[in-house]
């Protein structure tokens, strides 16, 4: 059963991430570029928004359910490397809250200007998530 | 901001309250069958393992209930007492309730900027 939930939520989070990621990459297309910002682009943002809700959504909250199954199926809770790893979990599940929302208002403000974390959004996702893959395969405390 | 954006804006902010008002509903369920079923089976020595089924189960509704707020709040056009309001809402015991009517009634308002 375990090893199941692993492989779930393994999926999950390369699902969520990968979201992530791309939401990333428009943010960055879209920063100060007056090009971007033409009528053409409309129709990729509002695909990005609804991948964000359908796809990168769905697979954040598996991440959240199968992570929590597993955790509590081992008897993790109270091991400092799960506590770590939660708080940067949820860090993500922030960073991606606001991005969720930024999108959404990119659809009906194609000239809104994204904050800065956005554009940073595409360095800070991947480095935050090998802390995490480093807490959760090593386990160094 | 022209009209076309102006209907677009109202379209997009309506369906993200509704989507906000069902995890409210959801958040606040959990709360109550958490704190008046589970609690009082454990103690009561009804169902000892009432609370350790409940207890994730609200935990993961009221993590998506902050992060949806989170979602919301990050479009714009949410003033820092309406904030306050729904963050402190999911705390409390029907909270979660109140929070929902609250959200009802800014949709049927429509959503400011």
């Amino acid at each position: 059963m375990y090893l199941w939930l692993k492989a779930f939520h393994v999926a999950a989070v390369v699902t969520w991430i990968g979201g992530m990621l791309i939401l990333s990459l428009v943010f960055s297309v879209l920063s100060g570029n007056a090009l971007s910002r033409s009528s053409d682009v409309s129709g990729m943002v509002d695909a990005v928004r609804k991948w964000d809700r359908n796809v990168t959504t769905p697979g954040m909250l598996l991440t959240w359910g199968l992570g929590l199954a597993m955790a509590m199926q081992a008897g993790w809770f109270g091991a400092r490397w799960l506590t770590l790893k939660l708080v940067l979990v949820l860090a993500l599940s922030a960073l991606h809250g606001v991005q969720s929302g930024v999108i959404r208002r990119l659809f009906w403000n194609p000239s809104f200007e994204a904050p800065m974390l956005m554009r940073a959004s595409g360095t800070m996702t991947p480095v935050v998530f090998v802390f995490v893959a480093i807490l959760v395969v090593i386990k160094p405390f | 901001m022209t009209e076309v954006s102006e209907r677009l804006r109202q379209a997009t902010e309506r369906d993200q309250i509704r989507r906000m008002r069902f995890v409210s509903l959801l958040e606040g369920t959990t709360l109550i069958v958490l704190l008046f079923v589970a609690v009082p089976l454990k103690h009561l020595g009804i169902y000892r393992g009432a609370t350790s089924i409940v207890g994730p189960v609200h935990g993961l509704a009221f993590m998506f209930y902050i992060w949806m707020l989170i979602q919301t709040i990050s479009g714009g056009g949410w003033s820092k007492g309406e904030i306050a309001r729904l963050l402190i809402g999911a705390f409390i015991p029907f909270g979660g309730f109140v929070n929902e009517r609250a959200l009802k009634r800014r949709e049927l308002l429509g959503a400011r900027d």
